[in-house]
Parts: C-alpha cells; sequence; structure tokens
C-alpha cells in the first residue's frame, strides 16, 4: 500500500481479518472494505453498538466514547468502541455489541428454529 | 387549549464545537444564547420562540429531555393536576429555571423519557419577520431546516415480560395531554401488539412518536424542509461534511415524510423531514400497518429494515 501505514485487525471468532490505516478508525476501515463482524451504528461514539475488547496489539482513540455504553472500568480492561479506535499495530478484536434485535426488527420475519 | 407542538428538545452530546458545527452547518441552526454551565441555544430560521435546541456537554450521547408547548399557563395547572390523577408525579419549575422561558410542568412519561411542558417563551420572531416577510432569509446555511418538527422516543418492550412501555405510553399522551393517534403498528400474532405509533397535536400526522425497543432511549429528533428537493439538497451538505448517513433519502409509508436519517457527531440520530404529509384530524381514520407491512410502512421504496433504524440509538 501506498502512503499510510496499514495495520490487519483480526476478528478470531468469526476468521474476519481487514486492514486498516493509521488514523482510520477500525469501524470506519471495515464498513469502507465491505466487511462485516463488528456491528454498525452510529459510527460516532454515541450509540454503543460496535463495543469491542482489544485482545492484542494497540489502539488509540479518534474521539470521545458514550459512557452510557463504556464505563470507566471497562475501559481499564482494554474495552472501547471500534468507531472511536484506531490501530498503532496490528489487533485482534473480540465482539462485545450486541446485535440484539430488537422486538420491531423480529417482526414479520421467519422465527429462528 | 392544551398541547400546541413540540417546543424544544435537550440533548447530550460529547463535543461542543463539533456538535455547533453540525447543527449550525449541516442544519443551518443560529446559536442564540450560552447559559453559565456552558449549555448551548440553538434555533431554526422559520421559528419564532428563542429557542428549540439545547446542547449540554457531557461523557455521553442521549436525550435530557423534550419540552412541548402547551396554550396558556392555566393550561399548565390544569394538566398537572390530570397528569397526578393518572398516578404520576410532576414538578412545576419555577420561572427563569430555563432562560427565556416560564414555568415548567416537569415529569416522566411511562416510558420513562423526561418531558417538560410550557407556555411561556420569549417571541423573538422569525428570520423572515412578521411584517411583508419574504419567503425565506437570504443567509440560509446548509440544509437550512425550518423548525424542530418531531420526536421518536424508544420505549422498552418485551411481550414475554409482559412490557410494552409503546402502549403505556400512547394510552398516557392520549388520555392526559390528548394527542390523537395518527398511525400505529400492530404486531403479533393476534394482530393487536400495539409495537408503534404516531400521534399528533398539530394538524400533521406526527408531534411524537414511540417504537419498541430493547431499552429506553432517544431514536432521533427531526427537521422539517418543504418537500424532495430540499431533502436532496440536505444530503448533499451531509455529504459535502462527511456526516454518516444511516438511511440515505427516501420516503416513509407511515406520514407520508420524505426523509434522510443521519447523525450528529455523537451518535445522535437526527432527520431531516418534508411534507406535511396529510390533514391530521382528530376524526381521520387511524391508520394501521400490519406486521407483514411493517417495513413497507417504515421505508416505503424498498419495503425493508435499512441502516441501523432498530439498532442504534441513544
Amino acid at each position: 500500500m501506498f502512503g499510510l501505514s496499514a495495520h490487519q485487525v483480526a476478528i478470531p471468532e468469526t476468521g474476519e481479518s481487514f486492514a486498516c490505516k493509521d488514523k482510520e478508525a477500525l469501524l470506519a476501515a471495515m464498513v469502507k472494505l465491505g466487511r462485516k463482524g463488528i456491528p454498525v451504528g452510529c459510527l460516532n461514539g454515541g450509540c454503543g453498538v460496535c463495543k469491542v475488547r482489544v485482545l492484542r496489539g494497540e489502539v488509540q482513540p479518534t474521539g470521545p466514547i458514550s459512557r452510557a455504553h463504556v464505563s470507566a472500568e471497562e475501559e481499564a480492561t482494554r474495552v472501547t468502541l471500534a468507531c472511536r479506535a484506531t490501530p498503532t499495530s496490528d489487533v485482534a478484536l473480540e465482539i462485545l455489541g450486541k446485535m440484539k434485535k430488537s422486538f420491531l426488527a423480529q417482526c414479520g420475519k421467519p422465527k429462528a428454529n | 387549549m392544551g398541547v400546541m407542538r413540540i417546543g424544544h428538545i435537550s440533548v447530550k452530546i460529547m463535543d461542543m464545537e463539533a456538535a455547533i458545527n453540525h447543527y449550525e452547518k449541516v442544519l443551518g441552526m443560529k446559536t442564540v444564547h450560552t447559559d453559565e454551565a456552558g449549555n448551548k441555544y440553538l434555533k431554526c430560521w422559520d421559528e419564532w420562540d428563542k429557542y428549540s435546541l439545547i446542547l449540554q456537554e457531557t461523557d455521553q450521547a442521549g436525550l435530557n429531555h423534550v419540552a412541548y408547548k402547551v396554550e396558556k399557563e392555566s393550561d399548565l395547572d390544569e394538566l398537572q393536576q390530570r397528569i397526578e390523577a393518572y398516578g404520576i408525579s410532576t414538578e412545576m419549575l419555577p420561572e427563569g429555571t430555563m432562560p427565556f422561558t416560564g414555568r415548567l410542568l416537569k415529569f416522566n412519561l411511562p416510558s420513562g423519557h423526561e418531558m417538560r411542558l410550557f407556555a411561556t417563551k420569549e417571541c423573538v420572531g422569525t428570520d423572515v419577520g412578521s411584517i411583508n416577510p419574504d419567503p425565506w432569509p437570504d443567509d440560509i446555511r446548509g440544509s437550512g431546516v425550518h423548525w424542530l418538527d418531531h420526536c421518536l422516543l424508544m420505549c422498552e418492550m418485551d411481550p414475554e415480560k409482559g412490557v410494552n412501555k409503546v402502549e403505556e405510553s400512547t394510552k398516557f399522551v392520549m388520555d392526559v395531554l390528548e394527542f390523537k393517534l395518527a398511525e400505529q403498528v400492530l404486531v403479533g400474532p393476534e394482530g393487536n401488539i400495539q409495537a408503534a405509533t404516531w400521534l399528533f397535536r398539530t394538524s400533521t400526522p406526527h408531534d411524537i412518536a414511540f417504537v419498541a425497543g430493547p431499552r429506553m432511549g432517544l431514536h432521533h429528533f427531526a427537521f422539517f424542509l418543504n418537500g424532495w428537493s430540499d431533502v436532496l439538497k440536505s444530503a448533499d451538505v451531509m455529504a459535502k461534511n462527511k456526516v454518516k448517513i444511516d438511511v440515505p433519502p427516501t420516503r416513509h409509508g407511515i406520514t407520508r415524510g420524505e426523509t434522510i436519517y443521519f447523525f450528529d457527531p455523537s451518535g445522535n440520530r437526527n432527520e431531516t423531514f418534508a411534507g406535511l404529509g396529510y390533514l391530521a384530524q382528530p376524526d381521520r381514520p387511524v391508520v394501521t400497518w400490519t406486521e407483514d407491512q411493517l417495513w413497507r410502512g417504515i421505508f416505503f421504496h424498498s419495503g425493508e429494515e435499512s441502516g441501523s433504524f432498530t439498532t442504534a440509538y441513544t
């Protein structure tokens, strides 16, 4: 790759991996590549659906994250929002954000067995 | 008498500079006041009261309260009695609690969201004035939104536990605040679970909406535009400013509104919403959307769930 150096982002539980440039948020990189794995919400640190734990590697914050969704205690255990973190090395992530489908989202669709 | 329309919304944001840039440059509002705590008050050009949006910088996003304007001061006293009689406790905040604003009747909806009612707010006029006015002012920025139009509150719903705060909040605003039901979504095996409602006090299809979610929260607040070409321009403005669009321009079946959903820099969902829909009247038959056509109601063109409509909210 030309320009900014890229880091590999791995999601061990799904086997997914994608590249993320310096200063680019983890979630933005995933969305841009059309990849899936991390739940996508507001992309601005407010809704909490992209909550992840950094299992390996280092990240830096790119902006504020909502304390309604990530407590200071959680943050101390390497929990953050993927929309507000950029990797400074190759990283591995555990998905914590719940794609908990609301009652409404389940409506009108076949029920899972 | 009683409730006239939405008056203002107070929301939490995490970066004031980014929020002001968004609401001024993208939406086209103007900052009219900063209070001692640093909260910012903003107004749309076509509104006549002093402010309609309050931004509080803190460590999270979401709703502080939503306020509706009633016609007369005496309405506040009457509604306080009715709300208390319904079994909901209230507090009358004295004049001056909020700047430029008279007494505020504060209470929580059955869903838990804080609502306030007020009768008096300083009238500063629209940006085109009231004497031989132009149809629009010359200094419009961005989307040039006309006014704060409505909000949608996510209400806790878990039929297995017998929890339906959509139904409870709908019943309360109808029975006590005399909102009228324009449209509803009915789901479940019997088609009798009220999963979403759109209610009005003005002559447009909704001034407030309640939708079922796993937890209470703020789904979005919406600003009015005249029509489809304004919606397209609004999307252009968002692209120019790299705003995260949740649902690109489309039409709602419900309310017939033309719409864009997008996020402010702290993840609060906004909507630019165009069209007056239809003439909402108390005697108009309630429109019902069935479970199988639910998403046709929400996004009319695709008929499918789009963006993060049901999963992401503050």
